[in-house]
């Protein structure tokens, strides 16, 4: 009996049903990672599928395949792609969204930065939140600089700039209040420690936390504006270039690199990706998350 | 390394003689591995499979887990062969052997944390090596099985002097091969390397035991080194490593071991790191299951 070698294939198969799931879901999903640098991995599929089926109903789509003809066909393709969009990003907006992004900036990062800068006269820190919203991920950030400051940060001045488009998501997060599913991922600790309860379902964040964040509007394709942020350690961006073009992401991208000081870093979301957007960038890895890093001076890696 | 630690560890690898010795269709399973492109092995696989009832059994209960899909569990090693294919049912046995040759009780380091971490570098490895077209993916899987082996060695030749090592590991949050070489003046890959020359393994695979965490010493089969090399870091840096934070930055492509791929496997600049490191976290929580049941309930040797 003959038995011709097998193509190679995964020791491990995907745990799950995801059999269940149609594979045009998998050309969706190949496709939203090509136009926006989003992946949606196996065990997320569902909740693409989820996506997809929420835009279906809308459309009045029959099948999967004809959702498919819709996101692929002038000339509702770009539309429906940025609808799309929307619908599976929904909800990632949270305190406290990713920790080991959190992990990284203050086990790993801040240590380095630190270290970097020990011999300034100055010793200052400054992080830009690109597309802030409705201020979630700039109050973690200053929540966690908060708890370095009788350590690590002792004698540093932070700055946190937080900037979004849309002057009514200023407006709300410069409130700093924020519901149940806001904090889902907040600690008791957290809590207790910088907010205030307002009524039985709300929170907000303490004025010492608000008083590291300055909520300004600014469109980050405004070349002449983008020009303007200048001596940045870090910059996190988190689900906001997806929506932007493959020649307007890298016009982004590029004044990202030359906002950010030598050593600095750039975080996206959890599962979005830079592509092959920028060559200048090193793509770097910490424990469960990763990074762009602009080199340091002193690396010789630039 | 000085002489006299080459000789203490010669001599207490020696001595795991009187450790439950290795399943003895391991070392001829692992010789039909290594001939890879042969197409007529099934009899000879479930001749030597034969031996081993436990090793068997086991096999088969990993082929019916729920990882492979199958309708219902294969009644023997031959069905399970036409159903999984026998390259998969061959590394399946290699990984159920090596579960049966260390017995769980002696160890310093979580059983299940090592096996999470060998099998995620040795499916890790499978994948890179698809990726660059490598003939050789099952070498490759079996080098990423192995490469740690020398944990093993320690476990039970250096308990004493391992438990500092681990211990410190933990502490400081640094790679555990560091914390050897503080600890004990010497790591891993000199205590497998000498069991690897014991059991007689191929020259490469030895190779990449006694290298990995320094390429440039690796000399028989460089590319093989570093493709372990990088998937170790990899896998240590996606919730697949020794169970407690690693504080550093990884940065994959400015590693010399990326250079010394890239050379050989011009494919690898076309590979989109991020992507891969997303589809590793899809494989994990499969991993996480396979592990349960090659080893979570695997008898313990007197």
């Amino acid at each position: 009996m003959t038995i011709i070698a097998q193509p190679a294939a995964p020791l491990v198969a995907p745990a799950k049903s995801v059999e269940a799931v149609d594979p045009v879901y998998r050309q969706i999903r190949d496709l939203v990672y090509k136009v926006s640098g989003i992946y949606k991995s196996e065990e997320k599929l569902y909740l693409l599928a989820d996506g997809c089926g929420r835009r279906m109903k809308q459309l009045g789509a029959r099948t999967a395949r004809d959702y498919w003809d819709q996101l692929t066909a002038q000339p509702s393709r770009d539309g429906e792609l940025r609808q799309l969009l929307n619908e599976i990003t929904i909800g990632e907006t949270c305190l406290f969204r990713s920790q080991p992004q959190l992990d990284a900036l203050r086990k790993v990062i801040l240590p380095e930065i630190v270290a970097e800068k020990t011999k300034q006269i100055t010793k200052r820190l400054r992080i830009w939140s690109a597309g802030c919203s409705t201020g979630e991920e700039s109050y973690t950030l200053a929540m966690n600089m908060l708890e370095e400051s009788e350590r690590l940060l002792k004698g540093w001045t932070v700055e946190i700039l937080a900037t979004d488009l849309n002057d009514r998501s200023i407006e709300t997060a410069k409130a700093g209040v924020y519901g149940d599913y806001a904090v889902r991922n907040t600690s008791d600790y957290f809590k207790r420690k910088y907010f205030s309860t307002v009524d039985e379902k709300k929170l907000q964040v303490r004025p010492e936390v608000k008083k590291l964040v300055t909520f300004s509007r600014l469109n980050l394709q405004d070349d002449s504006k983008m020009l303007f942020m200048k001596g940045l350690d870090l910059v996190f961006c988190c689900n906001v270039l997806i929506y932007f073009d493959g020649v307007s992401k890298s016009k982004v991208i590029n004044h990202f690199f030359s906002n950010l000081n030598f050593g600095g870093y750039f975080f996206l979301g959890t599962s979005e990706s830079l592509m092959k957007l920028n060559d200048q960038f090193h793509l770097v890895h910490f424990p469960g998350t990763i990074a762009y890093w602009k080199p340091s001076l002193k690396s010789g890696k630039l | 390394m000085t002489v006299s630690i080459a000789e203490t560890i010669r001599e207490r690898v020696q001595q795991i003689e009187t450790m439950p010795a290795i399943p003895a269709v391991f070392l001829p399973l692992m010789k039909l591995l290594s001939d890879s492109g042969e197409s007529v092995k099934l009899d000879e696989v479930v001749r030597l499979v034969s031996y081993d009832g436990t090793i068997a059994g086991q096999c088969l209960r990993v082929a019916g887990s729920p990882l492979f899909g199958l309708p219902k569990p294969p009644e023997s090693i031959k069905s399970a062969v036409l159903t999984l294919g026998l390259r998969r049912v061959e590394t399946i046995l290699l990984t159920c052997c090596l579960g049966q040759a260390f017995p769980a009780k002696k160890w310093v380091l979580d059983p299940v944390i090592f096996w999470r971490h060998s099998l995620g570098c040795a499916m890790v490895c499978r994948k890179f090596s698809e990726k660059l077209g490598t003939a050789d993916v099952e070498k490759a899987y079996m080098a990423g099985l192995l490469h740690d082996i020398g944990f093993m060695v320690n476990c039970l030749a250096f308990s004493k002097e391992f438990t500092g090592a681990v211990a410190r590991a933990g502490e400081l949050e640094i790679p555990l091969g560091e914390a050897e070489q503080a600890t004990m003046g010497f790591t891993h890959c000199e205590t497998g390397q000498a069991l690897a020359e014991k059991w007689k393994l191929a020259d490469d695979v030895i190779d990449v035991i006694a290298h990995h965490h320094a390429i440039e010493h690796s000399q028989k089969a460089q590319a093989l080194v570093a493709l372990v090399h990088l998937s170790d870091l990899l896998c240590r840096m996606r919730g697949l490593g020794y169970g407690y934070y690693e504080r550093h930055m990884v940065d994959l492509i400015a590693d010399p071991a990326w250079a010394i791929l890239l050379k050989e496997h011009r494919e690898l600049g076309g590979v989109d790191l991020v992507r891969f490191t997303f589809e590793l976290d899809e494989a994990v929580e499969g991993i996480h299951a396979l592990v349960a049941t090659v080893f979570g309930s695997a008898p313990v040797s007197a």
